[in-house]
């Protein structure tokens, strides 16, 4: 009985769309007009454009891009983050929160201010790598990115004296996604806290070096939390819609090298009405997302260490 | 750490949180600054002159009180929707036993795997059909219908009640709905609190929502009210910082009052997931 509010919610909220995407993912379906059968036809214009710089084959290569570089990296900086402030040290309460804070920024909010920060004219982020010799970017008015075979290119041309523009729109949604990284540090610092420290003190009385303890103590201890950190982080970076919607006003440009999958999903279906091929996307997209969860629970068998019960 | 790598750590420390602060002095200096300023100047911190009128301008050329009225309705409501449905959900998968609880629980679970975009469409067309389109129910409604992640953390947290409270409560002759009221709740009192500050962030927040049921400016909470002044506003920088400053602003204020409960929120959730 006490449960029955979320049993309701289940049939409406989870159950039935459920089952009517998947339905309507076969179907050519307008919200107008009643839903009218076509077979597998959707999927296979999904297919068709895999590999293709349109509709659903660039969506899945810029989320692609995005969730490959911006997870991973994500955890790399969030457990160095977390190594560094449990660090005892004065006023490490202040630097916690330091870095904490920006992941409490609404996102309209934070897309607001980097659509700023890297403006290519007067933005602050050019202007600080301009002291580390790095020339200005042109972030979020280039569509390519820094990861791509065309850098290759753009670094031979840069020894001809063109000027060196590796970075782009992609680029700058990872970077304002890293400065969010704050509640993954907490997570972390949590679980190094748990570390018994007699760990440490046998590692030192049998000489190990402050990187050794950090390979085969810290990071073995803490690969539970990393690999929830990975399957949370994954799930959410393909959902990341927002900070996308407002870097680029709804639209996925420049060059459409912001249209995620989530932004083309919800333009097929709320600018072009065309609610199957939609849903098809979303299938593809579950899918996809589910075989990587599972692909990283296998892998997770020979790097995840789990204490047993003390 | 030896001795002699402090100095080291001390100016990483630095340099780092100097780095992810500095955005948010930025976004706070500039807000500050003179238009004029802010093109010919745009990288010193300090303000020549500290415009405060820009914040004024800010909540004139938008409906701002407005904005802010709609979210705070949609706040309350869907942080009073959460916190009362899933705490029943939550007690009757921990604390009454029945058949297929578990079950029912990894069905819980499982829901949060999913991505919304699975289920957007077809909420869309039925949230349509009841004709709750453009209306504020649109979005508070299916928060009376509990939310995973948070029965999640309020089950844990009622597992740990001790079970002689309860035992303690039937002999005095209370029922499910008594222990659920009298006992559970005024004990549950911080697990509460961090649904409620959760719901309340994400509430407030919340731009997809919005921008899916509501299409009426007057019915528009802040973060969709923001994101419309930037596209009409673009070039006002000023203005748009103000704007995102008195935004920003109360999250940061309920952050620093409780931030135990936030990093607690996070932190137990985050482990025992």
């Amino acid at each position: 009985m006490f449960c029955s509010p979320w049993i309701l919610g289940f049939l409406l909220l989870f159950a039935w769309p459920f089952v009517a995407s998947l339905y309507w993912s076969l179907c050519r379906f307008d919200l107008i007009n009643p839903p009218e059968f076509v077979g597998l036809e959707n999927y296979r214009r999904l297919a068709s454009e895999i590999g293709t710089d349109r509709g659903f084959g660039r969506a899945l290569s810029n989320t692609l891009y995005f969730s490959l570089i911006s997870v991973p990296l994500s955890v790399a900086v969030g457990v160095m983050l977390a190594v560094a402030l449990s660090t005892k040290i004065k006023g490490q309460s202040v630097y916690r929160t330091l870095v904490f804070l920006p992941s409490v920024i609404p996102v309209v909010a934070a897309s607001v201010l980097w659509l700023w920060l890297l403006d290519p004219e007067c933005g602050m982020v050019n202007y600080l790598i301009s002291w580390l010799g790095i020339p200005g970017q042109n972030w979020l008015n280039q569509s390519r990115s820094v990861i791509s075979p065309e850098s290759v290119g753009v670094l031979t041309n840069w020894f001809n004296g063109q000027p060196l523009k590796l970075f782009g729109s992609k680029d700058a949604l990872i970077l304002m996604t890293v400065w969010g990284v704050g509640n993954f540090v907490v997570i972390y610092l949590a679980a190094l806290s748990d570390i018994p420290t007699a760990l440490y003190e046998a590692a030192e009385i049998d000489g190990a070096s402050a990187l050794r303890k950090f390979w085969h103590v810290t990071i073995p201890m803490l690969s539970p939390v990393i690999f929830f950190n990975l399957v949370m982080g994954l799930i959410r970076s393909v959902q990341t819609f927002a900070s996308i919607y407002v870097l680029s006003e709804g639209t996925g440009e420049p060059g459409g090298s912001l249209m995620m999958i989530s932004l083309q999903l919800f333009l097929s279906a709320f600018a072009d009405f065309e609610m199957g091929y939609a849903s098809a996307m979303a299938w593809i997209l579950f899918v996809l997302l589910l075989a990587c969860t599972s692909l990283l629970f296998r892998t997770s068998r020979h790097w995840v260490h789990y204490r047993a019960a003390a | 750490m030896k001795t002699s790598s402090r100095p080291l750590t001390y100016f990483l420390l630095w340099l780092v949180s100097a780095i992810f602060s500095l955005p948010l002095i930025l976004m706070l200096s500039g807000s500050l600054k003179s238009s004029e300023q802010l093109t010919r100047d745009p990288y010193r911190i300090w303000p020549e002159q500290w415009n405060w009128s820009n914040y004024l301008a800010a909540l004139e050329s938008m409906p701002f009180l407005s904005y802010l009225a709609n979210t705070m309705v949609l706040c309350v409501g869907c942080v009073m929707g959460t916190t009362l449905s899933c705490a029943v959900v939550a007690y009757g998968l921990s604390r009454v036993q029945w058949r297929g609880q578990k079950w029912i629980f990894s069905l819980v679970v499982g829901t949060m795997l999913l991505p919304w975009h699975v289920t957007m469409i077809p909420r869309f067309v039925l949230i349509s059909q009841l004709g709750l389109y453009n209306s504020f129910w649109a979005i508070i409604g299916p928060t009376l219908l509990g939310d995973a992640f948070f029965i999640f953390l309020l089950r844990q947290f009622f597992l740990t009640i001790p079970e002689q409270l309860f035992e303690a409560g039937r002999i005095d002759g209370l029922s499910h709905w008594g222990l659920f009221w009298k006992i559970l709740l005024p004990l549950s009192r911080p697990a509460l609190a961090t649904v409620a500050l959760f719901q309340f962030v994400q509430t407030w927040n919340d731009f997809g929502g919005p921008l899916l049921y509501l299409n009426d400016p007057k019915k528009f909470p802040l973060a969709y009210g923001l994101e419309r002044f930037v596209s009409s506003y673009g070039d006002q920088t000023h203005l748009l910082l103000a704007a995102a400053v008195l935004f920003t602003l109360p999250i940061v204020v309920l952050f620093f009052l409780a931030q135990r409960t936030f990093i607690q929120g996070i932190s137990t959730t985050g482990i025992k997931g």
